[in-house]
């Protein structure tokens, strides 16, 4: 076995944390039950690590076997990386069914007519998720296995998830082979950034709770209603301002967990209003100014603002169209007349 | 051989297609005098109610003074709050309500598939000046868009007809291939390779559980998204 492949195996191992081990291994397929049996995994990482490169060794593994290890880790720890989100187009219909055969065949034969030196691997979930592992090379150099970048793709959606490396010189390619492969027409990003992959998914494929007036009939949550208080002699004194907030927060955000994010960045380039009496900035040229909200759950953060006195109730539009504009960069510039609006710009 | 084999398959195939397809029919028919049903037995209820009304004040006004206004309003809540539920159940079976909204109109498209209720989606629609979707909730492998730059400045009703023909089409075959894969897993191999849509399905299958090989291959091609049945299959051996 290849010196350089053993390392890697020894190195992904090393990052999965002990007591899922197993659990990443089984799913690999690539060693059999009896050999798991004979690795203690209640030792260091290091000599877990060491075991299972021999055991690697045993079965001959090759780089191919290495980058599927690779993809099922990330697979299970995606919020490890950073994803955004690219938009591809088409003009005509569909013709032919997608096929994914099909897709990895072209996907293949495009990237590897722009850079011979890439490998490429593929693996399919039962989500209709189709994930590309690429690492890269150069037209000289064999392919870096640490210089991956990982693409996820739901077939027949316009929507490619990407965390690219470092290398961003190669993203050109990733996207022309994409949207070959796709049989799309171009492609771009969107202002749509955050490690949590599922949450990205969840707001362009509209999967988060969104309020919807209808007729449907639903279960109210009385729990929120329920007196709290016990003791007769506290009484509320601002009953109907809490419920009027309640109630404009679920308008506004809907019901269940918003999706995940870690910030949003707001690029302002607006006139600073100030008393002209006090004239400062005689000229008259737009302020420049970056205001970044960042939170572990940023969403969810923003959803309690009101209720948690923070904040007046409605919030501003700008930060509660984050899902539904399916961005969290924002540039936001004059209007003509007085009031700075978000110009929803690439 | 083999040829008699595909030939009897074809020739059941054709058959429970026919058969379904009479029965779906039917269904429908069925559904359409279940709701008109229910329409009359709304009606019917609300003149009983009046009738009743009408008896328990001539009562109270002849009879004992006990306060007839009082439980007779209540009552009268109550079959009313009870009739618009029913009512908007019977907007939910249909398949497509709407409710008016500040903005428009917010509509639901509630999905089936023989009998079995499915997924519901949602679309707001703004109907200032041009209508537009404001947002929803349909799959992004739906070709809303293209539905909407066909029908929804002109015809809203089609739009909606389409759609949800769309919507119908897909949670069918995605139910069947889920069913398939449930109900016959020891005779295919592993699982159903499909696509979002589902209108794409490829599987190695036997069929007798007797023996572990799976030595047919079929593909079924779902051409026309608004159908919930194959446009082309083919079997082959392995």
């Amino acid at each position: 076995m290849d010196e350089t492949v053993a390392e890697y195996i020894r190195r992904t191992i090393l990052k999965i944390p002990r007591d899922e081990i197993k659990t990443v291994l089984q799913k690999w397929h690539f060693l059999s039950e009896t050999q798991l049996e004979t690795i203690n995994f209640h030792q260091i990482k290091e000599n877990i690590s060491q075991d299972v490169v021999q055991l690697c060794e045993e079965n001959s593994a090759g780089i191919k076997q290495a980058a599927v290890l690779d993809i099922i880790y990330n697979h299970i720890y995606p919020d490890k990386r950073v994803w955004s989100v690219y938009q591809m187009n088409k003009t005509g219909e569909e013709t032919e069914p997608f096929d994914v055969t099909d897709f990895k065949k072209k996907f293949k034969r495009q990237l590897r007519s722009a850079l011979k030196n890439v490998t490429i691997t593929f693996r399919e979930y039962e989500d209709n998720a189709i994930w590309i592992r690429i690492a890269w090379g150069t037209p000289y150099t064999k392919p870096n296995q640490y210089k991956t970048s990982y693409v996820v793709y739901h077939s027949q959606t316009p929507y490619v998830f990407v965390s690219a490396s470092v290398l961003r010189s190669n993203l050109p390619l990733l996207c022309q082979a994409l949207v070959v492969a796709s049989n799309y027409h171009d492609i771009r990003e969107m202002e749509l950034r955050s490690h949590s992959l599922n949450s990205l998914k969840d707001i362009v494929f509209k999967r988060y709770s969104q309020n919807f007036q209808t007729y449907r009939p639903r279960q109210l949550q009385e729990s929120n209603v329920a007196p709290t208080n016990v003791d007769i002699r506290i009484i509320s004194e601002n009953r109907n301002e809490k419920e009027r907030i309640q109630r404009l927060s679920r308008e506004v955000f809907g019901d269940g967990i918003q999706p995940k994010l870690e910030f949003a960045q707001y690029k302002l380039e607006t006139m600073f209003r100030s008393d002209p009496r006090m004239d400062v900035l005689n000229k008259k040229e737009p302020f420049r100014c970056l205001v970044k909200f960042s939170s572990p759950h940023l969403l969810e953060s923003l959803k309690s603002l009101a209720p948690a006195g923070m904040a007046d109730a409605p919030l501003s539009p700008l930060l509660t169209c984050i899902p539904q504009k399916a961005r969290n960069y924002f540039k936001i510039r004059e209007k003509k007349d007085l009031f700075p609006e978000s110009f929803v710009n690439p | 051989g083999l040829f008699a084999h595909l030939a009897a398959l074809e020739a059941r195939a054709h058959e429970a297609a026919v058969k379904r397809e009479e029965k779906e029919q039917q269904e429908e028919r069925l559904a359409r005098l279940r709701a008109r049903v229910q329409e009359l037995r709304l009606q019917r209820d609300e003149l009983r109610a009046k009738v009743d009304l009408q008896h328990k004040v001539q009562l109270g006004k002849g009879g004992v003074v006990s306060d007839p206004a009082q439980p007779s309003a209540r009552a009268v809540l109550e079959w009313k709050i009870g009739s618009v539920k029913r009512m908007l159940q019977v907007f939910y079976l249909t398949g497509i309500s709407g409710k008016l909204t500040r903005q428009g109109v917010c509509f639901c498209i509630s999905t089936a598939y023989e009998g079995t209720y499915l997924d519901s989606y949602y679309l707001d629609l703004l109907t200032k000046a041009e209508v537009q979707i404001q947002r929803h909730s349909v799959p992004a492998f739906i070709p809303l868009e293209q539905i909407a730059k066909k029908y929804l400045q002109t015809d809203v009703r089609r739009f909606l007809s389409v759609l949800s023909d769309h919507l119908n089409a897909y949670v069918g075959r995605r139910y069947q291939a889920d069913q398939l894969q449930e109900h016959f897993s020891d005779l295919i191999k592993g699982t159903l390779q499909r696509n979002s849509l589902c209108n794409l399905l490829v599987f190695d299958y036997n069929v007798s559980s007797e023996s572990d090989a799976f030595p047919y291959s079929a593909r079924l091609v779902y051409g026309d998204l608004c159908r919930s049945l194959p446009t082309e299959v083919v079997v082959s051996t392995t």
